[in-house]
């Protein structure tokens, strides 16, 4: 018997076009999430993660194949599934604040007070409630779209290059965060990605896609302690590991000196 | 934010603007002086001024103000809310948009003079006439700025409410509306412009009744420069008001931007 809240993707398949005959973007693509678990898809840009991850929110319709959460069908997007785009999509007219109760259904004003607060803080945003998007960093913007995503304790998180648009350090930064998060809220995450390290820092199992059909290549999965240090040998060679299905990888990867 | 430094560069700025109207007015002094032009057809400023109190006073320049403004207020209103509502209707429902839009398109291309013929033989010379005029010339911009300002809504903002299952009226109330407003805004601006110089055309080319319009073009006929002065240079600082209170509501409609600049 599966565990509650386990997502099965059977030969999924997806076309764009007429009647979605045209351009096959995704073939046949079999995938099971247990519930709690982390996943990263990695692959090249066009290799069709984002339209899987589409089709999982239910932003994408037409496909051929099953996504079956609980062993049901799909239909459309849903409270349980939450989505935090790559751009932070917060609304430039309403307020952290506002932004984040957003997607808060069927609570009273009390309750949702407390919740949207309890986000707020979940994501480090105190003291910003009042602010409008325009005002925030790129970082705090992400911070304050999940908040929004998350509002609703929805089974499932996915998460679409959250961290692409951010620099360096803050994505490292957000990183750590995202990673406290999801061992706070003990949510499924789903995140597609094309940064290596971000795969390997955070996911329990990391999907390699190949282009044209988007194909699962390989399922890698990472067993390393958390947390992480993306300086140790075992990450290193995970890496390597990884970049080796992208034919990335050095074949001598020592230089000598004298 | 640095306030006496706000408050230092908006007084530049409004000094500046008002060197212009000093210049202006400085060349029309010198000429009206050297009598480059007979006084009947330049009067000077002084008496321009002299003939502006005179006509306050008296009541007449209110009076005609107020009529067509009257006017303004009715044809405003009428056409303002049939654009908006035909507008977004439009942007927000492709069927009414299919239906619609050709004609919608079609009849935009005439220019609003000539509709004249038509609107005088149905409606008369009187106030109907101007005040249905008014109204056809306020609905066009403001119709089209809604459909376009609801259309321009970010694709992005809409899968937001989908994935939150947002209802109709969410969807209108929390997204489509607010991403619509400058839009909007730029709507009514456009169409109160519009009506304010139709009302002036109105009143000029269909004389009835009192008006600012029926004041500059009598004063034309009795050759009295300085009343047609006076009614130009009242037409131009209401356009003026007018302009600038819309453009105050903008800011407090869109105070989330306002930090931006």
């Amino acid at each position: 018997m599966e565990k509650l809240g386990t997502l099965k993707v059977n030969s999924l398949s997806k076309g764009f076009g007429p009647k979605g005959q045209g351009l096959k973007v995704l073939d046949d693509v079999n995938l099971t999430v247990e519930p709690g678990e982390f996943i990263s898809i990695v692959g090249q840009s066009g290799c069709g993660k984002t339209t899987f991850l589409r089709l999982v929110v239910g932003l994408e319709s037409d496909y051929q194949g099953e996504i079956l959460l609980d062993g049901k069908r799909l239909n459309g997007p849903d409270l349980e599934r939450g989505v935090v785009f790559q751009d932070h999509r917060l609304l430039p007219w309403l307020t952290v604040e506002k932004n984040v109760g957003l997607g808060l259904k069927n609570a009273g004003k009390g309750e949702a007070r407390r919740k949207v607060q309890e986000h707020i803080e979940l994501v480090g945003l105190k003291g910003y409630e009042k602010h409008y998007p325009h005002q925030l960093s790129g970082g705090m913007s992400q911070r304050a779209a999940i908040a929004r995503a998350l509002v609703n304790r929805p089974q499932i998180l996915m998460l679409d290059e959250p961290l692409g648009a951010l620099d360096a350090l803050t994505r490292m930064y957000m990183h750590q965060e995202l990673e406290r998060i999801w061992r706070q809220e003990g949510i499924t995450m789903i995140m597609v990605t094309h940064d290596m390290d971000e795969a390997i820092f955070l996911s329990d199992r990391v999907v390699i896609m190949s282009s044209r059909p988007g194909t699962i290549k390989k399922i890698m999965p990472v067993k390393l302690a958390r947390p992480r240090d993306r300086a140790s040998i075992e990450f290193a060679r995970i890496k390597e590991e990884l970049l080796e299905e992208f034919h990335l990888h050095t074949e001598t990867p020592f230089a000598y000196s004298i | 934010m640095n306030i006496p430094l706000q408050v230092a560069g908006f007084l530049g700025r409004s000094y500046r603007g008002a060197i212009s109207f000093l210049a202006l007015i400085g060349i029309w002094a010198a000429l009206a002086r050297l009598q480059a032009f007979p006084a009947e057809l330049l009067p000077a400023p002084d008496a321009v001024l002299t003939t502006f109190l005179q006509s306050a006073a008296s009541g007449v320049l209110g009076a005609s103000l107020g009529a067509s403004l009257g006017r303004i207020a009715q044809g405003f209103l009428i056409g303002c809310s049939l654009g908006l509502l035909l507008g977004a209707s439009m942007g927000v429902s492709p069927a009414v948009e299919s239906l619609f839009a050709p004609l919608f398109n079609a009849l935009r291309q005439v220019p609003i003079i000539g509709w004249i013929p038509l609107i005088i033989v149905w409606c008369g010379i009187a106030d109907l006439s101007k005040i249905v005029f008014i109204a056809l010339g306020a609905f066009f911009p403001m119709a089209i700025n809604t459909f376009e300002g609801i259309r321009s809504v970010p694709h992005g903002y809409l899968e937001v409410a989908r994935v939150f299952e947002f209802g109709k009226l969410r969807l209108l109330g929390k997204i489509v509306l607010p991403g619509a407003l400058p839009s909007i805004v730029t709507g009514v601006r456009l169409s109160l412009g519009a009506s304010w110089m139709l009302v002036v055309w109105s009143e000029i080319n269909t004389r009835s009744a009192p008006g600012i319009g029926d004041m500059l073009d009598s004063a034309r006929e009795g050759s009295k420069m300085d009343v047609v002065i006076v009614c130009i240079v009242v037409i131009g600082a209401v356009a003026f008001l007018i302009n600038e209170l819309l453009g105050q509501l903008e800011a407090q409609l869109q105070g989330w931007k306002k930090t931006s600049r």
